[in-house]
């Protein structure tokens, strides 16, 4: 029993943390139409980053973090600028744009971090004892918590913000939001920084629970991309309820039937949704 | 064909004839692989050049062709050539039915779920080793009783040739004419009649037929098949040379596959740098000359004899 | 003279804009009928609603008495009803034969030999007046080739009803002589029944056997074009344009 509960606990932790990932590729989806497949390798070298900020050059770990954060934000924006700009409309070439870029930036992670899979340190140690039935890593517990903050403060953004207005106009109507000011060049770039700072939230939050490697940026993208397509694409409350339902089912499915195979336990939802459900839990079906 | 086009091509199939007589065993193992990253890219700009849809799977459909062959040959003693045909039309099927799951819903949907099945057909091959020997390869019979390169070159140019004679006629056919009236304008094509999602799911699931069979003779050549076949890094390859020669033209995949293939050659005496070397360039012409080494050319002979 | 379409209670909205509301209308065989309002009424998007662009979320769409309202663009096309544009979507990067043929290839059928296809294309890009034209890139070509162009497209399908989103927009008054003849030729050799949407007021009233006038997604006024122009609530449409 309290094995079970410890798994379900696994997988909500997990679940939070797939929702911020997936949130940085619905926002791009859903604003500019543009399905970043660098995602998980920002993740991975936001993972780097804070390794390196922490181990090589002494930043505390809780200032590592944002400061990880802000570099991948800054990536992100450097990238709308030079490569994704110029294919907006061109849903091909922003496709295979954003394809090699994965493929480039994972050989430059290889030549600059190495092969070996990296850790920053934990931020704390110890673990707690929950309710009395199980006892569970305060890393783990820390990692949660600071993961709700961040999804709240993206809901704050999205819900409250000038930002997210000017977001939710021109995923709605582009035209329009141009026609009541909106600036959509200036929103992409932001929109598409942001996006890249959630997958970097994503991997500093992880990396000191399961470290990064270069060759791991597949499944974190994957992982963003079947969240999105579950809870339908460019829904928020999908990425949440998504990312709850695969980080849940993977930890169950891995403890019970096969750790080799946690990650077909995504694709099968992925193929189930598209047969029965190919809009999404909360996506709107479209015309 | 035009007569001028139809010439340049045998004249160029009269050329490719005498490779094996002057080519070292080395460049010419260099050409048989070239010869199949032609089919792969060829096959690939069928759907991505000519109907705008990006698969990610055309490397994972050719390890269906080349495991699907290679297991089949090993367990159940089939010949070869069986073998492939039965990978090929695995390869139909399933890339029917990964279209049709997908393509109603958009392109975006396509490149999502492909990326995600090569992901998972690595897994399930790397895990299921007592059948697919996971990364330690599988070992295959060859195609002929006695190995000779000179052998295999002349078969591969033999499937390639007939690949690429396929790929044209398709190009120039009315299948092909609604393939480009999709990549133009999907509502225009739908309210002209063209049923969109079909022509779609089609040149997809032809596409894909294509890289099994491609796969297929390229496990029985290396006769070891190994998870590199249908991974995502040799998706990488055959994109970059779709992109650099040229997508949305005949000789474009044609031209980038040689031109990568030997380049990556010389490039690997420094260590593997040819990927991210090719990334970049692919990054940069997809940026800056969408059409390809080959549309740069085009258009600076043009300007040239105009 | 039968009914050759029926809408009854369309409605259609883009987020919280609804800019088909409620919309009954019909067309009888062999009619041309015009369909006029403001910029932003919603004819285009009943159009659209009619070619299967896009489909309405209440309402029924029929088609020679068969229900028509959730088919996709290509059945309905194949049913026979098809459509220029109003920003004009010829295939940009396939050639002016290229261009029709995709029209005839759409009417699905399997036995005619790509000869006779090619023969039929030629007529129609003659009949449009773009002889001379094949193998020219419909990018190059102007905007009132690229409208004709279009029309080829549409009329290569064999279609009952034709529908024409402002063609006549952007041409100069001998360029619009020549489009009401081609659309009367039309009519009368072909015996297509045309819906009409214009904002040339002159050329659609002439033209026109009855006129459907739209103003913000609601149909205001109905009837035959003299009925029209002189309704209060169709100029105080139009008035309320100009104010904007
Ligand atoms: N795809 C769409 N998304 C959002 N809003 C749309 C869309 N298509 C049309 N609209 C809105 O619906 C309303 C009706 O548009 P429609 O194009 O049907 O008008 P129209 O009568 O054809 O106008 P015009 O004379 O300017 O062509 C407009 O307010 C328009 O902004
Ligand atoms: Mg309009």
């Amino acid at each position: 029993m309290s094995e079970l509960l410890m798994y379900l606990t696994n997988g909500i932790v997990i679940g939070v943390i797939n929702a911020i990932s997936a949130i940085g590729v619905s926002l791009i989806v859903g604003i500019m139409k543009v399905v970043n497949f660098a995602h998980g390798e920002l993740y991975i070298f936001a993972g780097y980053f804070s390794y390196h900020l922490s181990v090589s050059l002494g930043v505390p770990p809780l200032l590592a973090m944002p400061l990880s954060i802000f570099l991948i934000f800054l990536i992100g924006i450097g990238m709308e600028r030079t490569l994704i700009r110029p294919t907006y409309g061109d849903e091909m070439y922003s496709l295979i744009i954003t394809f090699v870029l994965s493929i480039v930036l994972q050989n430059a992670a290889l030549l600059i971090f190495g092969p070996y899979p990296q850790k920053p340190p934990n931020w704390v140690t110890g673990a707690m004892n929950i309710f009395g039935l199980y006892h569970y890593g305060n890393q783990r517990i820390l990692s949660f918590f600071i993961s709700i903050g961040v999804l709240l403060s993206i809901f704050y953004l999205i819900k409250r913000t000038w930002f997210g207005k000017s977001i939710r106009a021109i995923s709605q109507d582009r035209e329009m939001a141009a026609l009541v000011g909106v600036d959509h060049l200036k929103v992409n770039m932001l929109a598409f920084g942001l996006g890249a700072a959630l997958a970097g939230a994503a991997g500093v939050v992880l990396s000191p629970i399961f470290p990064v490697t270069p060759s791991g940026s597949s499944s974190v993208s994957l992982n963003a991309f079947i969240v999105v397509v579950l809870g339908g694409m460019g829904s928020l409350k999908g990425c949440v309820v998504g990312g709850l339902i695969l980080g849940i089912l993977e930890n169950l499915g891995a403890a019970y039937i096969s750790t080799m195979y946690r990650h077909i336990f995504g694709f099968i939802i992925l193929i189930l949704v598209l047969v029965f459900r190919p809009w999404g839990l909360f996506g709107q079906k479209t015309q | 064909m035009g007569n001028k086009k139809l010439w340049i091509s045998f004249a160029f199939i009269i050329l490719a004839l005498f490779p094996p007589l002057f080519l070292s065993q080395y460049w010419l193992h260099v050409m048989i692989i070239s010869l199949f990253y032609v089919m792969m890219a060829s096959s690939w700009n069928l759907i991505a050049g000519f109907t705008g849809q990006v698969s990610f799977a055309h490397a994972a459909f050719s390890g269906m062709g080349a495991y699907t062959s290679g297991m089949l040959t090993v367990y159940l003693g089939l010949p070869p050539w069986l073998g492939i045909l039965i990978g090929t039309g695995v390869a139909a099927l399933l890339g029917f039915g990964l279209g049709y799951l997908c393509i109603r819903m958009g392109g975006i949907y396509l490149s999502l779920t492909t990326l995600g099945f090569s992901e998972i057909l690595r897994i399930i091959i790397t895990n299921e080793d007592q059948w697919t020997r996971g990364t330690m390869g599988l070992q295959v019979p060859g195609f002929f009783v006695e190995y000779s390169k000179t052998s295999y070159y002349y078969l591969f140019l033999i499937v390639t040739i007939l690949l690429l004679i396929v790929i044209y006629k398709i190009i120039h056919s009315e299948m092909g004419l609604t393939f480009r009236a999709v990549l133009n304008d999907e509502v225009a094509a739908s309210s002209s009649g063209i049923n969109t999602v079909r022509v779609r799911v089609l040149a997809f699931a032809i596409s894909s037929a294509m890289s099994g069979l491609a796969g297929g003779f390229y496990g029985h050549y290396l006769m070891l098949i190994t998870p590199d076949v249908p991974s995502l890094g040799q998706m990488f390859l055959v994109l970059a040379m779709a992109v650099i020669g040229g997508m949305g033209s005949f000789a474009g995949p044609i031209v980038g596959s040689f031109v990568l293939e030997i380049l990556s050659e010389y490039i690997r005496v420094y260590g593997e740098y040819h990927v991210l070397l090719f990334g970049l360039i692919a990054l940069a012409m997809a940026r800056f000359a969408p059409e390809g080494v080959v549309g740069i050319l085009r258009k600076k002979w043009r300007r040239e004899w105009a | 003279m039968g009914v050759i379409i029926e809408g009854k209670g369309l409605t259609k909205s883009f987020g919280g804009l609804t800019a088909v509301k409620k919309v009954d209308f019909h067309l009888n065989k062999g009619e041309i009928v015009g369909l006029i309002g403001p910029n932003g009424a919603g004819k285009t998007t009943l159009f659209n609603l009619m070619s299967g662009v896009y489909h309405p979320e209440e309402g029924t769409l029929s088609f020679n008495g068969m229900e028509i309202t959730s088919l996709k663009s290509f059945e309905i096309c194949r049913l026979g009803i098809a459509r220029t544009f109003q920003i004009v979507r010829p295939f940009l990067k396939m050639s002016c034969l290229e261009n029709v043929l995709i029209g005839i290839i759409g009417r699905g059928d399997p036995r005619e030999g790509i000869k006779a296809k090619g023969e039929e294309a030629r007529k129609l890009l003659k009949f449009v007046s773009l002889e001379g034209h094949e193998k020219n890139s419909a990018n190059n070509l102007t905007l009132i080739e690229k409208k004709r162009l279009e029309m080829a497209r549409a009329l290569a399908t064999q279609p009952r009803l034709l529908l024409l989103d402002e063609v006549l927009a952007g041409l100069n008054p001998s360029e619009i002589l020549q489009a009401l003849e081609l659309i009367e030729v039309i009519r009368t050799q072909l015996k297509m029944t045309i819906f009409w949407i214009e904002h040339v007021m002159g050329a659609i009233m002439k033209a026109s056997d009855r006129i459907i006038v739209l103003d913000q997604g609601e149909k205001i006024k109905e009837g035959r074009p003299e009925e029209v122009v002189n309704d209060s609530k169709v100029i105080e449409a139009y008035l309320g344009e100009s104010d904007a």
